[in-house]
């Protein structure tokens, strides 16, 4: 029995045999039944046996009917003991050792209960005499199996309380990553901004107060009550038109940004501010990376059961080597695998002097 | 007058310093840069006396253009990251000013420069073990004559200490940077770099045999074909980083 130490993965495939039973015995329904059913079949059985060995009607019947309330005191103590008592691995002879002494203890009790209320049916009590060797055979093997299953199915509750909290911490977890993820964003991008704003009021305090609306509103796009819904994609890209507009502020106008969107998919859906970190990526290596004018380009398409989306900027292969894929592209493909569980879902690789990321958001309508 | 150069890519940024500088007449504004390329020729042809320095820039970054400088000038960062703090008290900065940034902050910026300038004038040269604090990168920053160029640190082959100076040897062709080989070492990864001798670092990938060379020492095969000697504790520890 190295139910503790085995890993996970193990006890998956035992689980699924013991499945069965173990919903029996973990439903309350049904399990409150297990115990009494079993005592009453073991009654009826007993019953119909000493029956074809030729016993008297009412002799048979209490004597199955001792017998089968030794059993059920049996199954009792041991579900007790092993639900509320798991026992180590050192003292594992317990699982042996108790039934044992159910068994034996059960054997005498029904031997000289019955001796005793019979005292005169000296056939019965040869008989008696005789089979209880047979019975001790009987009983030992049931109680000693019923001992295991009590165990084994402590054990399962155990470990189904186990997993069900490790499942319930992996969410929270998951969820604080990713509203670290999306949040990863924010600092030096807003920092920045205001620092434009600061040098605009002196010089020119309209446009000054045109970012200050422009960045409120991507603000207020980032902390939305909701940050689990999925978002059109005319949403998205009209979030991040904003984010744009708040760079080319702060650039100038050596940024320009192309738009090449199917109609048809900009009422698809898709997880909010996933193709923002995607742009801005773009822009670090296009923009920060390279002097002069920088095109940059957002296609969106559907294809099958994904919307395609491909952002695109050009790179100086020299100096861009320095970063590598970046964190932005990191962060997103960590969502992504949060999300639905799957690395492929992003691609991104130079052509020549182009740098293209390819996102592909499963669609499950 | 104290000549001034301002290097920063956003031109409302590099403008806000201008306009607080223009307080002090004493200052004056040679060249706005927008990237540590320009940064650096321009600090080579005007010899300013005080930099604003930001560190996120095209190409390579303010700590990086710092580095190629033989004495740099007096140095005011001015960064939205806050991370670069402590660096940027390495590299001797005279302030480091997060943007966005006051006016007032700006003028205690620039009090501290003009009282240091007083105390300590002409600048002492920096201590290149502490103006380059060591710091996981993947590339090199080298001046091949007027020009600047990035080195990924995977195509180097191996480093050689020569005095002040590392050698860097690539396939195509050896550069030289000044930097000490403690510094450049902290910098590599140990898992695909290591110092192999006092004057050797070499690139793991690149190794293609190891030999005994005289007693204690070993020699190093390499891809290119040049041959590194290897010291006792350089033995040691590649056997250690190789797993043999």
């Amino acid at each position: 029995m190295a139910w503790k130490s085995s890993p996970i993965n193990d006890i998956k495939t035992n689980q699924t045999t013991i499945t069965l039973l173990f919903n029996a015995f973990s439903n309350p329904k049904l399990g409150r039944w297990i115990i009494p059913g079993t005592g009453v079949i073991w009654f009826l059985g007993c019953f119909l046996l000493l029956k074809r060995y030729g016993l008297d009607t009412e002799i048979a019947a209490a004597d199955s009917l001792v017998f089968g309330l030794v059993l059920v005191g049996g199954m009792i103590v041991l579900d007790q003991t092993f639900n509320y008592f798991l026992p180590k691995k050192e003292n594992l002879g317990q699982i042996i050792g108790v039934p044992l002494i159910l068994s034996t203890a059960g054997v005498l009790v029904h031997h000289y209960l019955l001796s005793w209320w019979y005292t005169d049916e000296l056939e019965y009590l040869a008989f008696l005499q005789d089979t209880s060797y047979l019975r001790m055979g009987m009983l030992l093997p049931i109680e000693l199996l019923l001992a295991l299953l009590a165990l084994v199915v402590a054990k399962l509750e155990g470990q189904e309380q186990l997993s069900k909290r490790e499942a319930q911490m992996l969410q929270l977890s998951k969820d604080a990553e990713l509203a670290q993820l999306r949040q990863q964003l924010q600092p030096h991008f807003l920092f920045n901004s205001l620092n434009s704003i600061n040098a605009l009021v002196g010089t020119q305090p309209q446009k000054a107060r045109e970012m200050v609306l422009q960045l409120s509103e991507f603000l207020r796009g980032t902390i939305r009550k909701d940050p689990q819904r999925w978002i059109s994609l005319q949403e998205e890209l009209n979030y991040l038109k904003m984010y744009l507009d708040i760079e080319r502020v702060r650039f100038g106008h050596r940024l320009i940004v192309e738009f090449q969107v199917e109609e048809e998919s900009e009422t698809v859906t898709l997880p909010q501010l996933l193709i923002q970190p995607l742009v801005e990526n773009a822009i670090k290596h296009g923009l920060y990376g390279m002097t002069g004018e920088v095109r940059i380009a957002v296609a969106g398409k559907l294809e099958s059961n994904y919307l395609m989306l491909e952002v695109s900027n050009p790179f100086d292969p020299e100096s861009t080597s320095a970063e590598g894929t970046g964190f932005g592209l990191s962060s997103v493909a960590r969502r992504l695998f949060l999300l639905f569980g799957r690395t492929d879902l992003l691609e991104s690789g130079a052509h020549g002097a182009q740098f293209k990321v390819k996102l592909k958001i499963p669609q499950f309508q | 007058m104290i000549r001034t150069i301002i290097i920063d890519d956003e031109p409302l940024a590099a403008g806000l310093v201008q306009e607080f500088l223009a307080d002090f007449p004493q200052f004056e504004v040679l060249e706005i840069c927008q990237d540590g390329f320009q940064g650096m020729k321009a600090i080579q042809k005007h010899k300013p006396e005080l930099v604003f320095l930001d560190v996120q820039m095209p190409k390579i970054t303010g700590f990086e253009m710092l580095e190629l400088l033989d004495a740099p000038p007096a140095v005011i960062f001015t960064t939205a990251f806050d991370q670069y703090a402590l660096k940027a008290f390495d590299a001797k900065a005279m302030d480091y000013l997060l943007k966005p940034f006051s006016q007032a902050r700006f003028k205690q910026a620039i009090d501290r420069f003009l009282e240091s300038r007083e105390k300590e004038s002409p600048a002492e040269p920096s201590d290149p073990e502490l103006n380059q604090l060591a710091e996981k990168s993947n590339r090199l920053v080298v001046r091949v004559k007027n020009d600047i160029k990035i080195i990924p640190v995977a195509e180097v082959n191996f480093f050689e200490a020569e005095d002040d100076y590392v050698t860097i040897h690539t396939s195509a062709g050896k550069y030289l940077k000044k930097m000490t080989m403690k510094v450049l070492e902290e910098s590599l990864d140990t898992g695909k770099f290591a110092r192999v001798h006092r004057s050797f670092i070499i690139n793991l990938n690149g190794i293609t045999g190891i030999e005994p060379y005289e007693r204690d020492s070993y020699l190093v095969k390499l891809r290119g074909g040049e041959q590194i000697p290897v010291s006792k504790t350089g033995y040691s520890r590649l056997r250690q980083v190789l797993g043999l």
